[in-house]
């Protein structure tokens, strides 16, 4: 009695949530093969899922290095950095791609953009890119999501590396890491002066979730 | 199928939380023997944390914790919802998380501990409003103060900072020393305000205490404390198996079986995740199973002899669903930067509010000023706002530092027609129905979320505030209580104020689900006081018998 008692689904704590969609849908389709007998329509919805894996898979093999280094050099522009990250860059990239069909035709007009200029800033760039079409705004917002959040096609990519904490390491911890000892946050953080620059794109709907 | 073993103890114990594990601990601390059956699996720590940091909706209090299909729980607070269906002119407000999982939902919570006033257990002889407790606030002290040397509490000294419930002895811990953020927030609220800001008491390590290191203060108490220097559940059920109680996961309790006259129970029944039945008897039984589940499987168990469910001759089983459903804003402040999110959760409060003879007209509250990382937040909205390169930089700096969220506990009142029944059509896995709450916020709660309103609006002038986003309509704070209510008159409530069903001598409620009022403080340790009465009952009855 002292002993758990496991069962096979418990294999469950196993998986990361990303990873946890997927078995999920795949652990569907099991219990569901074995009870009605191989439903064609989820079955359907399960090779959805395997080739949208293996879409992925084939984007993380195959050589696309000319639309990652289109990618890296719009990435470049828009965080206004001479230095990223190649292989988050790449996951990043993988993502994008991975998560809508038309980002790498899009991918590749944002660096046809940025070869016919010489801008001379993010903004610059940024505004440009909307006022050719307002469809890049939405690329460029999966861009600025995967560099400064660290997240891609709704999946987290990176964690501590995302740039939104390199950015602000000097006030504040990614949560579940922070390393100043008991009692650091009674001391003074750095100041904030009020910045002045202004947005390049249109304003977006954002919503604060209740939590 | 049914289990040939015959699982007995002299006590056993639905739900594995704070109230289950901490009886079974003090039972089998004191020779008595005891099984815990909680419906959800055993999981360690260091999966809830990489859950966590693979979480694109950080702030998903729920997202770490995955139900199993056997032991669903509420997956997120969005109506509709795939398992708490709510409905009712409020129902988005009743949209309640917890977990089904050994442990309990201590696994997320803030780990905020404080003491129920002594007027929240006679609102009803005092203001005339809701019901009053069958008990005083004097027969629970003694158990606040086992139940906050259990967690490791730290709070204020009394003579410097009185937070209205007596006490006979001190805090375990010193206060939690607050973060730049909340002295700036206290400075303000002193210097401009009548009213005052107060250490909040935590279970929350300001020592090393009970084998559980200092707070570190990773601002991640909610969903996962990293490292266990906030107390949970799964300390009481380790304690409890060294002392030798036996917990039992995946043991999802379905039936109560009584005797011939229905006066006592003499078994429970259980599925395992493959839907085998295995019968569990006892002496005495308790359901700590959370207030949402714990009146679930009192209906559940309905059968010819009591057919609207176990311990429910009142009708009351499900009924007076309550919570703190508050108010909640977020936005810009314009003055210097505060950085919220160095150091623990949440460690202050305004006080002001929790009692006042105006209390005969509209519910108390208190107000948190949330110290929590804005970092990602201030992300999304300045990428929202359509920033870029370095402006957007400047932009997540700013906003990182200048963002301020405030929320409030505002009290609920027991109505009868705030209602927890069973779900006629959606079932689990192993044939149980889900639960359906109506709600509707009683309008003694509505005239306090008003106030609280007027209050938010002054404070943000104060810090002219800028990007004000209100959560719309109320917010669910996960406290729900009521469900089995206590009372002293059998005809209109489920336990007496020793927590004992009037139904049934040998049964036992263990849960926010007995309150009668839920006062404003965060209902943990109120909860966890009662397990310990109950389990200082439970001892007196079966070593002295």
């Amino acid at each position: 009695m002292r002993k758990d008692r496991d069962c096979q689904s418990l294999s469950l704590w196993q998986l990361s949530p990303n990873a946890m969609r997927l078995s999920r849908l795949l652990r569907i389709s099991r219990r569901d093969s074995l009870l009605t007998g191989m439903s064609a329509a989820l079955l359907g919805g399960v090779a959805h899922a395997r080739a949208q894996d293996q879409h992925s898979a084939s984007l993380q093999t195959t050589d696309h290095s000319e639309i990652l280094s289109q990618f890296m050099a719009v990435s470049r522009r828009l965080t206004d950095r001479d230095t990223l990250d190649q292989r988050i860059g790449a996951a990043l990239c993988n993502g994008i791609l991975h998560g809508n069909a038309d980002r790498p035709a899009r991918i590749q007009a944002l660096y046809a953009l940025l070869t016919k200029e010489n801008f001379a800033s993010a903004s610059d760039y940024a505004r440009a890119a909307e006022t050719q079409d307002k469809a890049f705004k939405d690329v460029i917002h999966e861009i600025m999501t995967g560099w400064y959040r660290g997240v891609a096609d709704g999946k987290v990519v990176v964690y501590r590396s995302a740039l939104m904490f390199d950015i602000t390491k000097d006030a504040v911890y990614p949560k579940t890491y922070a390393t100043g000892g008991p009692f650091y946050w009674t001391t003074r953080p750095p100041d904030v002066a009020r910045p002045a620059g202004q947005p390049a794109l249109s304003p977006s709907k954002f919503v604060v979730e209740p939590t | 199928m049914s289990s040939e073993q015959n699982l007995s103890a002299d006590v056993v114990i639905v739900g594995s939380g704070v109230a289950g594990s901490s009886i079974a601990n003090e039972l089998a601390r004191a020779g008595i023997s005891v099984i815990v059956l909680e419906a959800g699996p055993r999981v360690d720590r260091q999966h809830f944390v990489e859950n966590f940091r693979n979480l694109e909706n950080k702030p998903s209090y729920q997202g770490p914790f995955p139900a199993v299909p056997w032991a669903l729980h509420p997956p997120d607070q969005q109506t509709p919802n795939e398992y708490l269906h709510t409905s009712g002119p409020d129902a988005e407000a009743y949209q309640q998380v917890y977990l089904r999982m050994m442990g309990g939902t201590t696994w997320h919570w803030a780990g905020c501990a404080w003491r129920y006033l002594p007027s929240d257990f006679e609102l009803k002889t005092r203001y005339g409003q809701g019901r009053d407790w069958a008990l005083k606030y004097d027969d629970l002290e003694p158990f606040y103060y086992q139940a906050e040397a259990m967690m490791g509490v730290c709070g204020p000294d009394p003579l410097v900072e009185d937070l209205g419930s007596p006490r006979k002895q001190p805090y375990p811990m010193e206060a939690l020393p607050i973060s730049y953020a909340a002295q700036q927030f206290r400075k303000l609220i002193t210097e401009k305000t009548p009213w005052r800001v107060v250490h909040e008491p935590q279970a929350r390590n300001t020592r090393p205490y009970d084998r559980r290191p200092t707070c570190e203060g990773h601002n991640n108490c909610m969903p996962i404390c990293p490292i266990g220097a906030m107390y949970n559940g799964s300390y009481s059920v380790y304690d409890a198996e060294a002392a030798g109680a036996t917990f039992v996961p995946n043991a999802v309790v379905y039936k109560i079986e009584r005797d011939s006259a229905n006066k006592r129970v003499t078994a429970v029944h259980y599925f395992d995740p493959d839907k085998g039945s295995h019968r569990v008897t006892g002496k005495y039984f308790v359901i700590a199973a959370h207030c949402i589940e714990t009146a679930k499987l009192l209906l559940v168990s309905a059968d010819e002899q009591s057919p609207d469910g176990i311990a429910n001759s009142s009708g009351h089983v499900g009924r007076n669903m309550m919570d703190h459903t508050g108010v909640q804003v977020t936005f810009i402040s314009g003055d210097d930067a505060w950085w919220p999110g160095r150091g623990p959760l949440e460690t202050n409060v305004i006080d002001n509010f929790r009692d006042g003879p105006w209390r005969n007209e509209r519910g108390a509250y208190l107000v948190h000023m949330v110290d929590d990382n804005q970092v990602d937040l201030a992300t999304q909205l300045a990428i929202s706002k359509g920033y870029v390169g370095r402006e957007l930089e400047e932009q997540i700096r700013y906003l990182a530092s200048h963002t301020v969220r405030l929320f409030s506990h505002n009290e609920g009142l027991a109505d009868p027609d705030n209602r927890l029944t069973l779900n006629k059509t959606r079932k689990d896995v192993l044939g149980i129905p889900h639960p359906d709450v109506y709600y509707k916020l009683p309008d003694y709660t509505v005239r306090s979320c008003e106030h609280t309103r007027d209050v938010f609006r002054q404070l943000i002038g104060l810090m002219h505030g800028t990007d004000e986003q209100w959560t719309s309509g109320y917010f669910p704070q996960d406290h729900p209580a009521g469900s089995t209510i206590m009372g002293v008159d059998p005809k209109d409530s489920v336990v007496d104020g020793h927590c004992r069903s009037h139904d049934h001598d040998n049964l036992f409620i263990a849960s926010s689900s007995v309150f009668s009022s839920v006062g404003t403080g965060n209902i943990t340790l109120t909860v966890a006081a009662l397990a310990l009465r109950v389990a200082d009952t439970l001892k007196k009855e079966l070593v002295h018998a």
